[in-house]
């Protein structure tokens, strides 16, 4: 496979889940508000931006933040920008794609251009939301069920869960770190809890595991640790692993090993790691620690399959 | 649209005078018979045989049909992305190429003769790139003006002496022919350098066969999908070895207008579509970059122009071609479809002495003519040229796409004197000829069946053999009486039927 369809594929997919995840997080957020305190409700946005962003938006109400992150081409998280950069990215390898696929995010992409998109986002918002994020679940189906699983593919799965997996250690940290700018923060209560789960679409998912009674340990032990959950950081890393196994068919050992090895150690990392041994403030430099390890292996991937220098293969 | 069955009517052509009396049909109230040979109907209002199968069907669809089915067209261009882009305003602007319902038909016996002409066109093109690239014969014997062939923008000397597969510089040829009034065929110009259009052809046949299925079946259209295949095999056919061939199509960029067509042939091949930046020289051969590794590419279908191909050797400031591309290719190992420097022969100037070449080499008479043309780098002929200028059609010899061109009838006193000026100033880079009345069919135009006058555009391949696919790319000019078809003027298309009997 060209390495700039390869590199096209692997954007796409990360620019497909970062609208997803901004999408998720808005709805769930805009339907949870109305029962909650208007001091409750300020803090649950602030550390939506900040999940986000990065940014600590103080002050700022429901309607500022959501059409910043929902429609603010500006705005390089907004969920337009990345619908943009995933459909750019998808244009330029159209050949390589199914008609389907290639459709569909065609007209998720048109479809938040559109004028009645803003309408119904005015009276609504939450359902504006809602229908972008099940027109995502829908083209991951068809991505999943119409392309071949081959390295075209691969490549698509790695761009996702290197982008999960890093989105939702950023959220964790927002919850459990003491840094910046979670410390900005009132401390999380009961239902800021629950809505983290739902940001992760884990609460049935957690309730069957450890029933309703929400720990914040156990909250991070699913969301960090669990093998069978597709929204945790190891389900993730498991997937990204695969995927390394299976890209560049014809590159020797010796030219996969640095990302083969990258990838393992991080796996071997949420493989074996327990919340138990996370006490004191450590969570921070672990998620942390996770967050540079995908960076990493994101590296490692480009200097190895794509942007490597062409004197090394000669 | 009006239901109707009954005889057919066809109203008078006021501007041109020549009317034609019909008898009464209600489908076809507003299709006017003008000076221009129409492929629909014979000047006494019959209507000819290649086109009584859809005449018949036209006339018993209910009211409205027509007009639902261009809609299914319309939307199922929509859907897959069949657009070209438009560069005549500062802001390039996406829009999908108008797309005719009504298929343009033509009968086995004119295909034939068609067909004919082009495979002899084809060869003196070739042979006479051969001799200029080589001995230049056909300069040292006076044939055509050395000084018109050296001089040329688009003669490249460093492919002097460079040898290419089977002689053939041209593989993939885009030859525009118009029917006169008087019914023949003759050759508009020759497009030997990226000739494009060939996935609308395919594209209008698929949404056209859909929308007359019956008609299709019993007219006994010949196919035309094989052209995928056909190429193939053509590219496949300039590689020294035929085992494992690598073959890449080269296309500037998701902005390029006819991006949708590289990466559609290079999908219906089966074969990599590769940007400039995928490639790389090393050692005078050249590879792509994969993500196992370098893959060695041997043979290249190149849609990009000749000044951006290679930056080292052409325009430094291109970014789209391949530094050391050229090297590679004067070194054998890489192979270049069309070949680089073929534009010289399409050059609207060597135009004028195509029927000569096709006598010089081939000792033929020309299957299909020329159009009469006046070469302004000839006094006699700039005079006439100037003082007829509402009479012909002028254009700058080095251009395409309907640009740089004056339709001297259809232009404004103020847009002639203009003009005038510019051909006074630079004489040699004018060509005139009459305007040709390009022959009329029936097109939907806001539901009515009108008169438009179209174009045709086969596609020729040329390897090892000369192939041509039976059809083309039919443009019409939508505009009610205009003639330029050119999509980037405002023109569509229409499939082409070949009846094989």
């Amino acid at each position: 496979m060209l390495a700039r369809v390869a590199d096209s594929l692997y954007w796409m997919a990360r620019y497909v889940e970062r609208a997803e995840h901004s999408a998720r997080l808005i709805a769930v957020n805009l339907e949870s508000m109305i029962e909650q305190s208007p001091e409750d409700a300020e803090a649950a946005w602030r550390r939506v931006a900040a999940a986000l962003t990065g940014e600590d938006l103080a002050g700022a109400d429901a309607f500022a933040v959501t059409q910043a992150l929902a429609f603010d081409r500006t705005n390089a998280a907004s969920l337009v920008s990345s619908l943009h950069l995933a459909r750019d990215n998808a244009r330029q390898v159209r050949e390589q794609l199914s008609t389907e696929v290639w459709e569909h995010l065609n007209k998720l992409y048109l479809g938040t251009r559109d004028p009645t998109a803003r309408s119904v986002w005015m009276h609504q918002p939450a359902l504006f939301f809602r229908q972008a994020l099940e027109d995502l679940f829908t083209l991951g189906g068809v991505t999943y069920s119409t392309l071949r699983h081959g390295e075209g593919w691969r490549f698509l799965e790695l761009g996702r869960h290197i982008e999960r997996a890093q989105l939702v250690s950023r959220l964790l940290d927002i919850y459990f770190g003491v840094g910046s700018p979670s410390r900005l923060l009132p401390p999380p209560k009961y239902f800021d809890w629950l809505v983290l789960l739902k940001f992760c679409t884990a609460f049935e998912p957690y309730c069957k595991e450890y029933t309703a009674a929400l720990k914040p340990e156990t909250i991070a032990q699913f969301l960090l640790f669990d093998a069978e959950f597709p929204h945790s950081v190891r389900f993730s890393v498991d997937r990204v692993v695969e995927a390394l196994g299976h890209v560049a068919p014809g590159a020797p050992p010796s030219r996969r090993a640095n990302c083969e090895r990258l990838a393992g150690r991080l796996k071997a990392a949420v493989d074996f790691g327990h919340i138990d041994e996370l006490t004191g403030g450590t969570i921070d430099a672990f998620l942390v620690n996770i967050t540079r390890q995908c960076e990493q292996i994101h590296d490692a991937v480009y200097a190895t399959y794509i942007a490597y220098d062409a004197e090394t293969v000669l | 649209m009006q239901q109707g069955v009954g005889q057919p009517e066809i109203a008078g052509r006021a501007a041109s005078g020549t009317s034609t009396p019909a008898p009464g049909n209600t489908l076809y109230p507003h299709y006017e018979l003008g000076a221009a040979y129409d492929e629909m109907f014979a000047p006494d209002g019959t209507v000819r045989a290649q086109y009584h199968g859809l005449n018949g069907r036209l006339q018993t669809l209910p009211s409205g049909e027509l007009m639902r089915r261009q809609h299914v067209c319309e939307q199922s261009f929509l859907h897959q992305g069949i657009t070209f882009t438009v560069y005549a305003d500062a802001q390039a602007t996406e829009r999908i190429i108008p797309t005719d319902l009504l298929p343009r038909i033509v009968a086995a016996a004119e295909w034939e003769h068609i067909e004919r002409g082009l495979k002899q066109r084809i060869q003196a093109l070739n042979q006479f790139l051969l001799d200029i690239y080589t001995d230049g014969h056909v300069l040292k014997d006076g044939v055509v003006p050395r000084k018109m062939i050296l001089g040329s923008r688009h003669y490249r000397r460093e492919m002097r002496g460079v040898a290419v597969p089977h002689g053939s510089y041209v593989n993939v040829c885009g030859t525009d022919l118009v029917r006169r009034e008087d019914g023949a065929f003759v050759v508009l110009e020759d497009n030997l350098r990226v000739p494009s259009g060939v996935s609308y052809m395919l594209a209008n046949r698929d949404v056209v066969r859909r929308a007359f299925p019956n008609v299709f079946r019993a007219a006994r259209v010949r196919p035309i999908e094989q052209y995928p295949n056909e190429l193939l095999a053509t590219l496949r056919s300039l590689a020294p070895f035929q085992e494992d061939v690598s073959i890449a199509v080269l296309t500037p960029g998701v902005f390029n207008a006819a991006f949708f067509e590289h990466a559609f042939l290079a999908r219906q091949m089966g074969v990599e579509l590769v940007e400039g930046r995928d490639l790389l020289v090393n050692d005078n051969v050249v590879y792509a970059r994969t993500t196992s590794g370098l893959k060695r590419i041997d043979v290249i279908y190149r849609r990009i122009d000749d000044d951006f191909i290679d930056s080292l050797i052409f325009r430094e400031d291109s970014a789209l071609g391949v530094p050391g591309l050229f090297n590679a290719y004067r070194a054998g190992n890489v192979i270049l479809a069309n070949a680089l420097g073929t534009g010289v022969a399409d050059d609207k100037a060597v135009y004028a002495y195509v029927p000569r070449l096709i006598r010089y080499y081939l000792n033929e008479d020309p299957i299909l003519p020329n159009v009469e043309t006046f070469l302004c780098r000839e006094e006699k002929s700039l005079n006439h040229v100037l003082a007829n200028l509402d009479k012909l059609v002028v254009k700058a010899v080095g251009e395409s796409g309907g640009y740089g061109m004056l339709v001297g009838p259809h232009a404004s006193a103020k847009e002639r004197a203009e003009f005038a000026e510019k051909l006074r100033a630079d004489p040699e880079n004018y060509i005139a000829q009459p305007t040709i009345q390009l022959s009329t069919a029936p097109t939907l135009v806001d539901g009515q069946v009108q008169a438009r006058h179209v174009d045709l555009r086969p596609f020729i391949l040329h390897g090892e053999e000369t192939r041509i696919v039976p059809g083309g790319l039919t443009r019409v000019a939508l505009k009610k009486g205009s003639l330029v078809v050119n999509s980037s003027q405002g023109g569509g298309s229409k499939d082409t039927w070949v009846l094989s009997q």
